[in-house]
């Protein structure tokens, strides 16, 4: 059996995801990155292996992509995470009947793409040097507040008043922003509404730069987040297709290039 | 009183921050690519003992600054004088300089303060003796009082803020005519028909020297890198000119060679990228040392510090010297496309224009934070690229290093997109 792997290496999380020849998940994981890079990556590799009883040899071809792709040199090729991204939106989006403009929210940037009707890559924006709207800011509310990162989505829907302003786009600033509105007696919910709205907007400010077309793909870690699902649903005016594991889609994407990849090479030598 | 002990701490120049910076870029330049032309070593070795090492690059007679391509540096050779382009690339003087400027302000500008505030001005050329100063950009209009401020004689040399109409081509031709005589009395000289020519006949044979160079890059494969390219035009700011324009005409040589022996600088599917906005100046060569390495080359650009500062020639066929300089303020303004200019579709056909003769795959946009011309015109610029079917990608960006990783990611996917159009018409 022939097996081919995406491995997504970003700011706070490393996704691996495999494929078959059929081109069908065979499985997923997500783990920290960590600082060391390289070292975090080859066992989230081995892990995922070890989980499914794949033998390392039966992976034929493996693309490295996201911020550390450069250091995982045991990969065959490396492609960047916008591309990747791309193609995992592309082959996933096609169960919810083809997506053409892909959000996406990572640990550390943020990105809108627009792609045309094979998957290609017509269109993109990415947020310039600066945490605010990504999912590192996320990670500093919820320590500010002193919740769990996986209940800013509950919290989102249980406030009594309307969701609070949130005016700094900047991550340190906003946490003095976060505590003066605790101080002032508001509640965690109203405040948690406001973050999500506000990163909402900047986010869809960027998909507006690269248009928005067709159905709207949500993904990155922070797609997990139901409230600011909710958030960027409002704020965009339509609905969001957001997959099951919205983490991995990039991973996925670089998969589906390793597959077909080695599907070109095998046909070359065929041929 | 001192005591006697008491010394001043001489830290060895190439241990500075500034030099380490030219030295790290340098070493890319060099080290990442393989098959630099020979030729190129003249260039490399200028700023490795300019930048890196603080030698000095003492010029005789009278030094005159100038902070823009605007200073019509024909006046300044007629008059036995010399000019040296003081715009700045160093992260480490803009750092410096932001002390002056307003915290969003272009690198540029806050490069070019700071480097004029420092003791150790490099590249080390010696006292100026003028700086002369376009009124250009808002920017660099304040930036006047402030070198005043530090103890340097500065002309403002005054440009319309439109260059189409009659009124404005009176004005500017009155402008140069005024700075010919504040030459005159800096230098002591007259200016002549025959000192004018002589002028002209230099920068004319380093200009065609460049345009040869830009011509070698319509080739598919590119047999020459824009990395290099942006080093060569950098070194237009401060070096001989006439040393320049052999070194120049040695690498022309070289590349006929290259040509002939059908040797590539590039992948043959390379995407081949137009390079505009706010200028690359050593040692931020960032963002076209960016693209080439990810694997694009740098076909052609539209920049103040290469193409647009080279490329039009001086032609005057004048009989009286009034004459001459009228025609040469009018090489000065006419031609240019920068985008202080209330109207500027000058630029947009230039950028055309180039795409198409150059068989350019995608542009890339390079803003410097603050620079607000740049920023304006972006989206209209972008607009008419796209009407074309060309794909532009917008930087935004300044001298520090800490978005490189950010900016691999955006180059790399911008290329990837270029080839996948590629073998999509293909």
């Amino acid at each position: 059996m022939n097996y081919f792997a995406g491995l997504d290496i970003g700011s706070t999380a490393i996704k691996v995801a495999l494929v078959g020849e059929d081109g069908k998940i065979v499985g997923v994981h997500v783990s920290s990155s960590g600082s060391l890079f390289h070292k975090n990556a080859k066992e989230a590799l081995q892990n995922l292996l070890t989980k499914l009883g794949v033998d390392k040899d039966d992976v034929r071809y493996l693309i490295a992509t996201g911020y550390g792709r450069k250091l995982f040199k045991e990969a065959d090729d490396s492609i960047s995470e916008i591309t990747a991204n791309a193609i995992g939106a592309f082959e996933a989006g096609k169960a919810f009947g083809g997506v053409r403009t892909i959000i996406n929210i990572g640990g550390q940037d943020s990105k809108a793409i627009q792609i045309d009707d094979t998957g290609n890559v017509s269109n993109f924006a990415m947020n310039d040097k600066c945490a605010a709207g990504t999912g590192r800011f996320l990670d500093v509310a919820a320590r500010t507040l002193d919740i769990d990162l996986e209940e800013l989505g509950d919290y989102h829907f249980n406030g009594k008043g309307a969701p609070l302003t949130i005016n700094s786009t900047c991550t340190v600033f906003a946490e003095s922003e976060i505590i003066g509105l605790l101080a002032n007696g508001h509640g965690k919910e109203e405040i948690i509404a406001g973050i999500h709205y506000s990163i909402a907007k900047r986010t869809v400010r960027l998909a507006k730069r690269v248009g928005i077309e067709d159905r709207v793909y949500f993904d990155g870690g922070p797609a997990l987040n139901k409230g600011l699902v909710a958030a960027i649903q409002d704020e965009l005016g339509r609905e969001l297709v957001v997959p099951e594991y919205p983490q991995t889609t990039t991973a996925f994407g670089a998969a589906m290039l390793a597959r077909s990849e080695f599907m070109a090479e095998q046909g070359l030598e065929k041929a | 009183m001192n005591s006697p002990n008491a010394k001043t701490v001489a830290l060895p120049y190439n241990r500075s921050r500034q030099a380490r910076e030219a030295e790290t870029m340098l070493d890319h330049l060099t080290d990442d690519f393989d098959d630099n032309p020979a030729a190129m070593a003249y260039f490399y070795d200028l700023f490795r003992r300019a930048y890196c090492k603080g030698e000095s690059l003492e010029r005789e007679g009278v030094r005159v600054g100038t902070t823009c391509i605007h200073a019509p540096e024909e006046l300044i050779y007629a008059m036995g004088a010399t000019p040296v382009r003081l715009c700045n690339g160093s992260y480490h003087y803009d750092q410096v300089g932001a002390d002056f400027m307003p915290a969003k302000s272009c690198s540029l500008v806050k490069a070019t303060l700071g480097m004029l505030s420092s003791e150790n001005v490099i590249p080390k050329v010696g006292k100026l003796d003028l700086i002369v100063n376009p009124t250009t950009c808002d920017q660099k209009k304040k930036a006047s009082a402030m070198m005043a401020g530090m103890g340097h004689q500065v002309y403002d040399l005054e440009l319309p803020p439109a260059k189409e109409s009659e009124q404005a081509r009176v004005y500017w031709q009155r402008s140069v005519r005024e700075f010919a005589q504040q030459l005159r009395s800096l230098t002591g000289k007259k200016l002549t028909r025959k000192n004018l020519m002589a002028a002209m006949a230099r920068t004319g044979r380093a200009q065609a020297a460049f345009r040869t160079l830009h011509n070698f890059r319509r080739k598919s494969p590119s047999v020459v890198l824009g990395k290099d390219v942006f080093l060569i035009t950098n070194a237009y700011f401060f070096d001989d000119i006439e040393r320049w324009t052999e070194a120049v005409e040695k690498l022309n040589a070289e590349l006929v060679q290259r040509d002939k022996d059908g040797f590539c600088a590039a992948q043959k599917k390379a995407p081949r990228i137009l390079f505009t906005g706010s200028p690359p100046i050593f040692p931020n060569l960032k963002l076209p040392l960016l693209v080439e390495q990810s694997g694009g080359v740098v076909v052609a650009d539209e920049t103040c510090s290469a193409n647009r500062m080279l490329y039009d020639m001086t032609a005057v066929d004048e009989w009286l010297v009034n004459d001459m300089v009228d025609s040469l303020a009018d090489k000065y303004l006419k031609p240019c496309t920068c985008p202080i200019f209330t109207n500027n579709d000058d630029r947009i056909r230039r950028l055309l224009e180039l795409a198409k003769s150059f068989a350019v795959d995608g542009v890339v946009y390079q803003a410097f934070a603050g620079c607000q011309v740049y920023e304006m015109e972006q989206r209209s610029v972008a607009e008419a690229l796209n009407k074309e079917g060309i794909a532009m990608l917008y930087i935004e960006t300044d001298y520090s290093p800490d978005d490189m990783g950010q900016l691999t990611t955006r180059i790399e996917a911008f290329l990837e997109s270029l080839k996948s159009r590629k073998r999509k018409r293909a």
